[in-house]
């Protein structure tokens, strides 16, 4: 611990010098109050590199930022030079870490962040925007803020729609348990984004296969033991009635295989979503029909080289459509069949990416639901 | 005289009835709640929350409490993943000996937590937590969020093989509890754990060194949460840095329903086996009669004041702080 500490630092101290040398060359102009018209457009040198997310304890998170980092190393520099600003799951944590970033380096900032909850987006994108720095957001933002209608600092924003592949996943569920039967959702945390569009997912497809009953559908919380007890107390409620079993994730997954395992039941069909190289294996090993693959490395990546390049100025965010600036991220969908080559090609090694192939790989224009 | 002797009776007894009672009213709402599978699946679940309460009754009953065990367990968890694999990845091999090294680092980390209490002369509440948020700060660099994956069958047979109905784990969980009941009934420092809790300063003042009773209780304790990370990974095969994750709440409600009070000297460990079955047949219950989630976390709650009422005799103490 102490070393990492020391290490946190030793960085920023670093980079506090990199910013008294800047201003020594000249650049004071960037570290002057706010007011000038001119500042909040202009592009700047060198920006810092930062990534604003939850957690570190988390593979969807650190898969983000190696994202971030393999960005960072395309530009020449460190992986290091990436800074993390962890919010622990605290709004007001990621906003005032955002803030301090953005006085600390005069607002010469190429930013990456989820926001930790929608309503937070707007004050944290409004911060880059006085400071102006360059910011380019995923997941968590109201329907009403757009990028467009805050200026070029706002680069972007993505977001992953989970309704689509989680319908897709109970198709392949429900063809499994030959179209009859009793399925259960095991959920997300309840109130999370997530959670709520892989629950309608699965209820979309039950409309096609009325032979098939959702019996029962609840929160897991994410979390291995909790799926693991709750799949448990759902074979006391529904015993043989249980013939499919949907995970809102690969985590709760893990669990529930688990509780089955415990009870010596081998063959039930089970589908989740993520794509977690665990949970690609037991897809490759049949124990998983299929999972959901959203490649948060290069969701990472491509944030943080949207707001990079943006803030240098090689695009100019204003000259393009909507589309590319609100879109969803790649979403794929893995099954037995195509696990193995999956597996060697997004897992095994990690592929470079262009990283000023900024939509290529993305999913359209977000579209809102009124 | 017989009156009282009653009412003290009635109150020793209260938690057991509580929990007959529970499983009274959820058999009668689904009657298959009432069978040996499910009473098997309770098992599972209570078997690393009775390991880890044990460990807290200890401290509790020294009129201390011990909020480490999140941390203590996520790293024992997490060095038996690694040294399981790390040395063979089956008990067949020399593997088993990262059973033995967790209990160790299990006792260790009990030391440091002790330690620090006594030594540094901070409160149990506070040591305890600052060193639980260590240890999973530990788990969560040594890990840096990734699950380490035990797959081995003869070690995760502790929860697929099964004897009358109940896996493995559940008979050596009962084995640790008759231990820790001998501890408690037989032994010196069983009986220095009440004298403590019953009055420090007249211990203190009999002659007995209550630092080191207070530092050997807390290593003990860290003996039982290790055991519990050895059960909550042989359950679910994964070890990871959230393994410890909601012990805190589970255990501490699990002893104080069981009837063992928080201000010391009185309880012991069968109180917490109730406490943890009582516990755990809320949670199993509650979807096994189809409550709806957004309910549950209310009505456990509810239900836990309401067990505490009934099971634990607050006439006795004037105030409650």
């Amino acid at each position: 611990m102490s070393t990492f500490i020391k290490d946190f630092i030793e960085k920023e101290t670093i980079n506090r010098r990199n910013f008294l040398l800047a201003s020594a060359a000249g650049l004071t102009s960037m570290a002057l109050p706010m007011g000038f018209a001119t500042r909040a457009e202009a592009a700047l040198t060198d920006p810092v590199l930062a990534w604003s997310y939850r957690d570190r304890a988390n593979p969807y998170w650190l898969s983000i930022v190696s994202g971030g980092e393999a960005f960072a190393e395309s530009i020449g520099r460190k992986k290091e030079d990436l800074v993390n600003l962890i919010n622990e799951g605290s709004s007001e944590k990621s906003l005032a870490d955002i803030k301090a970033f953005l006085d600390k380096n005069a607002g010469n900032c190429a930013i990456a962040c989820d926001a930790n909850d929608s309503p937070n987006a707007r004050p944290v994108v409004e911060a880059v925007k006085a400071a102006g720095g360059y910011i380019s957001t995923i997941w968590n933002k109201t329907d009403d803020l757009h990028p467009w209608d805050i200026g070029d600092n706002y680069v972007s924003h993505m977001t992953w729609s989970d309704e689509k592949p989680a319908e897709q996943t109970a198709r392949i569920l429900f063809d499994a348990m030959g179209g009859k039967g009793g399925v259960v959702h095991l959920g997300g945390i309840a109130s999370n984004n997530p959670a709520i569009e892989r629950l309608n997912g699965l209820k979309n497809a039950l409309k096609d296969f009325p032979n098939i009953t959702l019996l029962d559908a609840q929160p897991a919380d994410w979390d291995t033991q909790k799926a693991n007890e709750l799949m448990a107390q759902f074979l006391t409620r529904y015993g043989d009635k249980i013939t499919g079993v949907h995970c809102a994730n690969d985590t709760i997954a893990y669990g529930v295989l688990e509780a089955l395992k415990a009870e010596g039941i081998e063959d039930m069909p089970v589908v989740s979503y993520d794509g977690n190289l665990d949970a690609v294996k037991l897809v490759i090993e049949g124990k998983i029909l299929a999972t959901v693959f959203t490649n948060p490395h290069w969701g990472g990546g491509i944030s943080s080289a949207l707001s990079y390049y943006a803030a240098t100025g090689a695009f100019k965010p204003s000259e393009e459509p909507h589309e590319h600036r609100e879109f969803y991220g790649p979403t794929i969908l893995v099954t037995h069949k195509d696990a193995a080559d999956f597996k060697a090609k997004y897992l095994d090694s990690v592929p470079t990416y262009d990283w000023k192939d900024f939509w290529g790989p993305s999913n359209g224009g977000i579209v809102y639901k009124s | 005289m017989t009156r009282l002797i009653t009412r003290q009776k009635l109150i020793q007894w209260a938690p057991f009835l509580v929990l007959v009672v529970l499983m009274l009213v959820f058999t009668a709402i689904n009657p298959a709640f009432f069978s040996l599978r499910n009473f098997g699946r309770i098992a599972i679940s209570s078997t690393p929350a009775l390991m880890v309460a044990i460990g807290v009754t200890f401290i509790i009953i020294m009129g201390s409490i011990d909020l480490s065990m999140e941390g203590t367990i996520s790293v024992c968890a997490v060095v038996f993943g690694y040294l399981f694999l790390q040395w063979g990845g089956t008990l067949f091999s020399s593997a088993w000996i990262a059973i033995p090294v967790t209990l160790l680092l299990g006792a260790f980390l009990g030391l440091l937590n002790g330690a620090v209490h006594v030594l540094l002369r901070i409160p149990s509440f506070m040591a305890s937590l600052a060193m639980g948020f260590v240890g999973t700060g530990l788990a969560v660099m040594m890990t840096s969020g990734e699950k380490i994956f035990v797959k081995d069958d003869a070690f995760r047979s502790l929860v697929t093989l099964r004897y009358f109905g109940f896996p493995v784990m559940v008979y050596l969980a009962l084995l640790a509890l008759l231990i820790a009941w001998l501890i408690q009934s037989y032994t010196t420092l069983g009986r220095n754990f009440y004298a403590v809790g019953g009055g420090e300063e007249l211990a203190h003042a009999s002659g007995l060194n209550v630092k080191r009773v207070r530092i050997t209780g807390f290593v003990l304790a860290g003996v039982f949460y290790a055991l519990a990370a050895l059960f909550a990974v042989g359950k679910i095969g994964i070890a990871e840095s959230i393994t410890g994750a909601n012990f805190m709440f589970i255990s501490i409600t699990s002893v104080v329903v069981g009837g063992v009070a928080l201000w010391g000297g009185t309880g012991g460990v069968l109180n917490s086996l109730v406490g943890v079955l009582i516990v755990n047949v809320i949670d199993n219950g509650m979807v096994v009669i189809g409550l709806p989630d957004y309910v549950q976390d209310g009505i456990l709650g509810v239900l836990v004041v309401t067990a505490v009422v009934l099971s634990t005799d607050r006439r006795m103490i004037s105030v409650v702080k």
